[in-house]
């Protein structure tokens, strides 16, 4: 499935700053499950200092310093991505849970991807027992974990009620968990926090979603979204994704940007402005098939 | 038995006495020996104690503790009511026989240099870890290892150059190891403060014992930071969280004995990957930074975004080579407790031996076997979180498995049946005992001891001595000051003589090796508004005592006036007219009232903060001038005041304000800051000087002598002219007179004289507006004539004034950092 990735980041602050600086992880990378055929991240006012590299987790980070007076920043993503179609493993043939468990705590990986990063309490998710009990009941003794993981996130899905007027991007899954309520990043951050209480490593995935308009109606200019989803570590058949919003494994709709402990490592657009005033934001995003493709 | 004092001293005397009730429990004591006899470590301290007698012995440490009260050494303490409190200091020292110090400052170097080693391998290619000598969990688990600063394959260099050990001698007289404290270590400084109070208290006991100095530790840690300079013309700093921080002193102090420039976060910015001190002469070049800020708060950009006390962009320049941050961002990933539970293994792999000073023993839950193991002494061991993450029951820290509540520990063992991987389990250790004096004598009392060593670029160098906590309660476990105890200095007998050194003279006369136009941004505001507080303070105290003095009915009027004058000022609630408060109500309220922003109370507390933020920059005197003031304006006027109560608070307090300003104009380098000091008086005193005229001035002989009374003038106008003062010469010697050092005009003059003198910004040519408002406001005057004054000038130049403080202010201050994304 090839996409059409445009996506704007429009800040309008309240009166002129001297001085920002930025971090920017929007584009996606090139890998095993996903190919960028093309990508282009452009900011305004053009930056006094860019440094494109990578970060710990092997994301695109473009660190931005702009030192002459501005009143907006725009950072605008294109790129057209190619999301290829994985072997589908079936939850059943997955070790254990507890075994991989063992296998996380033992690890002598240290690589960007190994599981060891994923297991601990982290910046935005801490454990928690309620959350812990919450995902317990998804795993009795010996299920294979993503038999386990799979039934967790179908239960957040059905449990749980999409509001975006409940959270903000600061809330603590513990909080989200006790509304019952939130969105794509709090119900991934509570499926984390509970996987991580039974010593499973569970990552944040940020990424976009293809949404596909009503039968019979145009797909809306800039109406797609942002998304988050959760990465489950299986032991030897390595990070598979799942997507508690959807109750569902993430698919060849869901195209990955940046990977991470929480949604602290992957926050697309962080910064320090210097100024007294508040800001305005907006986003776009367009995820467009490319027809032909499938 | 009680103790014997060894023969010459063997009549009943003064030791004797206070040993009479000293009763080790049993462990290990630093005093006395199983059988009840006085180690040879002590015996010199014991015989020359002897000689100076009890009442020497007393009033010796009485100035000790004057001394460590008036050079404002606190510790702030979390969570209490008034947040600061005196530095407890036990009057004995620790003593530490040259031969177990040999034993301890070798382990102390050793283990620098392994703790080195493991973060030189986290932050580079994590060998270790790859060759399975330590699980991945042991840094991927702690929240201190700063991932944005991992250099695959980048490893060597120097993470740890500042490193303190906390040791515990055991009640079987073995030293272990409590915990490693490779962050940001604090005590350095405290324990050259206990040092300079102990050895003034004692100064023939200190020379006759030959003690180890201190001064030479620090000197070589000053040397190698001014090494790692790359700009010649560059600054060291010392990098402190503020003035909120529980060691914040230790951080004043040691900025200015060591002569590094005290910053915090928002005088420093990173452009183009180097750092600059954001200074009244403008951004200056930093290429070394001593951290005392957790690794976590450092870049609010990489790491902390909640930070408000790092710099954004910091860790990116330390990654550019442009600033070498010590110790290196992410060094408090070697205090985690788990890694006490791999290090003797891991030393025996990568050493050939385990360390010379044994680690407490310690268990992490991440095998399972040693998870089993906890599982079956859980009652008996102290369990811990093996990275600091809150654990059911104890939290982010430790506590004894029995003595948890019954569902803390079923929660605490689930935990460890789910995630051993998060907690640790440790040994219990009963602890030595040192002599403590109290008034009961001398009493055993359990320490520890802080020791700290510092890289010269060749090597480990161990301060000899250290930082000893002691307790007060005769339970052997855990002690720290947080929780109580006292600090007791540490002193390490040499085997042969020492030689004298600065250290007690270099205290004295503190080295400031500051040159002008260093002063950051920040502490220039402080001291600006220090200066305007200050003046504030000594205005509202001359009209609340001019008021006094006018309480008799003859002038029932006058009273009233003045006392509505306060109420505009803020310094006094609205009252109805014709009812002004009685005098003992008005003095209360001015002086006193809580809830008035401008009384006497507000202003010194206001002074006060902006004092304690720039420690580093006036005396210990005038620091401790302030806090005289606070205190007697704390203190509530009685009730039923006595005669004369008020007016003898009052003279009190100009008195101290008077005491400050002397200290402030003599005692303080005609630096830059000064000038700033300076500036915020002159401005305040001549705001104050034209709304006095503009709401007074008039043909009324009261008012002409209320107005010479609160310009302090009057003597200066009875020596020129024999008349009853009248409106016009009265307003030229106040408002005019560029001779009389109260005037508006002699202000105005001072103020010029410093503006012209600023380090200007040529770049941002900030304070041209400031001199040329300045000039104007001088020049105004200078065509103005005392008989035809315009009504309304008095108000204007006030107002003039106001706008020239906001210019100047702005002029240092920069905008809130604001964050997006």
């Amino acid at each position: 499935m090839i996409y059409d990735i445009k996506q704007t980041t429009h800040y309008a602050y309240g009166e002129s700053v001297p001085v920002s600086r930025h971090m920017i992880r929007m584009q996606p990378p090139h890998d095993d499950g996903q190919s960028v055929i093309a990508a282009s991240l452009n900011v305004q006012p053009a930056p006094h200092e860019r440094n494109d590299t990578r970060d710990f987790f092997g994301n695109h980070l473009t660190q931005i310093a702009i030192d002459a007076p501005h009143e907006t920043l725009t950072v605008t993503l294109h790129a057209r991505v190619r999301v290829e179609q994985t072997a589908f493993i079936p939850a059943d043939d997955t070790l254990a849970w507890e075994e991989v468990v063992r296998l996380a705590r033992e690890s002598s990986d240290i690589g960007p991807h190994a599981p060891v990063h994923r297991l601990f309490p982290s910046r935005m998710v801490p454990l928690d027992p309620a959350l812990t009990a919450y995902a317990a009941l998804s795993f009795p003794v010996g299920r294979p974990v993503l038999a386990g993981a799979t039934e967790l996130a179908e239960r957040i899905q059905a449990d749980f009620v999409y509001d975006p007027t409940a959270t903000a991007v600061d809330t603590d899954p513990v909080h989200a968990f006790a509304l019952r309520r939130g969105v794509c990043q709090d119900f991934a951050h509570i499926m984390i926090a509970g996987l991580r209480g039974l010593g499973l490593p569970a990552g944040y995935v940020s990424g976009f979603l293809r949404t596909v308009p009503p039968p019979g109606q145009q797909r809306l200019e800039g109406a797609d979204a942002t998304h988050a989803w959760v990465s489950v570590w299986c032991g030897p058949k390595g990070w598979i994704g799942l997507d508690p919003t959807n109750g569902m494994r993430a698919d060849l709709d869901h195209v990955r940007i940046a990977e991470g402990r929480d949604y602290a490592d992957v926050a697309p657009l962080d910064g320090i402005i210097w100024s007294a005033a508040g800001h305005s934001l907006s986003v776009a995003v367009d995820v467009v098939p490319v027809s032909g493709s499938a | 038995m009680s103790p014997r004092v060894p023969s010459p001293l063997a009549e009943p005397s003064f030791m004797t006495g206070l040993m009479a009730t000293y009763r080790p429990t049993g462990g290990h004591d630093a005093l006395v020996d199983a059988n009840g006899q006085i180690r040879p470590v002590w015996q010199g301290f014991i015989a020359e104690a002897e000689r100076m007698g009890a009442d020497a012995f007393a009033q010796r440490f009485a100035r000790a503790d004057a001394h460590l009260a008036s050079s404002g050494v606190v510790h702030r303490v979390y969570g209490d009511g008034d947040g600061v409190r005196p530095w407890p200091l036990s009057h004995m020292p620790v003593l530490v026989s040259a031969e177990d110090w040999a034993h301890l400052s070798a382990g102390v170097a050793e283990r620098a240099a392994f703790l080195n080693a493991f973060l030189c391998d986290a932050y580079g290619d994590a060998a270790f870890v790859r060759d399975g000598l330590v699980p991945a969990a042991l840094y991927a688990g702690s929240p201190e290892w700063a991932r944005p600063m991992v250099q695959n394959g980048q490893g060597g260099g120097q993470p740890l150059r500042f490193y303190a050990a906390d040791l515990a001698r055991g009640a079987d007289g073995q030293w272990r190891v409590l915990s490693d404290r490779t962050q940001a270590p604090s005590g350095a400084g405290y324990a050259v403060e206990n040092r300079l109070a102990l050895a003034r208290a004692l100064p023939d006991l200190y020379r006759s014992l030959q003690i180890e100095r201190l001064a030479g530790f620090f000197q070589a840690f000053r040397a190698h930071l001014v090494s790692l300079k790359r700009n010649p013309d560059a600054r060291l700093a010392l990098m402190s969280p503020g003035p909120m921080n529980e060691t914040y002193f230790e951080h004043s102090y040691l900025a200015r004995y060591l002569g590094l420039v005290l910053v915090e976060g928002q005088d420093l910015v990173v452009r183009d990957g180097e750092v600059f001190i954001r200074t009244v002469a403008g951004l200056k070049p930093c290429d070394v930074l001593w951290r005392r800020v957790d690794s976590d708060f450092t870049d609010p950009l990489e790491f902390n975004m909640r930070s408000r006390l790092g710099v954004p962009g910091l860790a990116d320049a330390v990654r550019r080579g442009g600033v070498t941050v010590v110790n290196d961002i992410g060094s408090g990933l070697a205090e985690s407790r788990a890694l006490m539970a791999v290090m003797p293994a891991l030393a025996e792999k990568i050493r050939g031996h385990d360390l010379r000073l044994p680690t407490l023993n310690t268990q992490w839950g991440i095998d399972q076997t040693a998870a089993q193991w906890i599982d079956e002494h859980f009652d008996d061991l102290v369990i811990g979180s093996a990275f600091g993450a809150p654990l059911p029951g104890i939290g982010t820290g430790s506590a004894i498995g029995g003595s948890l509540s019954h569902d803390d520990r079923a929660a605490l063992r689930q935990h460890l049946h789910r995630r051993g991987v998060d907690l640790v389990a440790q040994e219990q250790i009963k602890l030595a005992t040192t002599p403590v004096l109290t008034s009961h004598g001398l009493v055993p009392r359990p320490f520890v001891l802080r020791v700290f060593a510092a890289w010269t670029g060749e090597g480990w160098h161990v301060m000899p001595g250290g930082l000893a906590r002691v307790s007060d309660s005769d339970d052997l476990s855990a002690v720290s000051l947080q929780r109580g105890g006292r600090s007791a200095d540490v002193w390490v007998l040499s085997e042969g003589p020492v030689a004298e050194t600065t250290l007690l003279r270099g205290a004295h006369t503190p080295r400031i090796r500051r040159s002008p136009g260093s002063l950051p941004s920040r502490a220039a505001d402080n001291l600006f508004w220090l200066g305007r507080y200050v003046e504030r303070t000594e205005f509202m105290t001359r009209l609340l005592r001019a008021a006094l003095a006018r309480a008799d009915r003859n002038d029932a009027a006058i009273y009233e006036a003045i006392c509505a004058t306060l109420t505009s000022w803020g310094s006094l609630a609205a009252f109805k007219p014709g009812e002004p408060p009685l005098p003992a109500e008005l003095a209360r309220a001015v002086l006193h009232g809580w809830d008035r922003p401008q009384s006497i109370l507000a202003l010194s507390r206001n002074a006060l903060s902006a004092a304690s933020s720039i420690r580093d920059r006036f005396s210990p005197d005038a620091w401790r001038v302030l806090n005289d003031l606070m205190a007697l304006v704390e203190k509530p006027l009685m009730d039923a005041l006595p005669e004369g109560e008020a007016d003898d608070r009052v003279r009190d307090v100009l008195r101290l304000l008077a005491a400050f300003s002397g200290l402030a104009q003599d005692n303080m380098n005609r630096l830059i800051g000064w000038r700033f000091l300076d500036l915020g008086k002159r401005i305040e005193r001549g705001i104050a000087m034209a709304r006095l005229i503009e709401r007074f001035a008039s043909d009324d002989p009261w008012a002409c002598d209320l107005l010479l009374e609160l310009g302090d003038s009057t003597l200066t106008y009875r020596l020129r002219y024999v008349d009853v003062p009248e409106r016009a010469p009265v307003l030229d010697l106040l408002l005019l007179d560029p001779a009389n050092p109260r005037s508006l005009a002699f202000q105005v003059a001072r103020i010029n004289d410093h503006l012209t003198s600023m380090p200007v910004n040529a770049a941002e040519g900030r304070l041209g507006p400031a001199a040329a408002l300045a000039m104007a406001i001088q020049a105004t005057m200078t065509a103005s004539d005392a008989i035809d004054l315009p009504r309304e000038l008095p108000a204007r130049l006030a107002d003039d004034l106001m706008r020239l403080s906001e210019i100047i202010f702005t002029a240092h201050v920069q905008p809130d950092t604001g964050r997006s994304g």
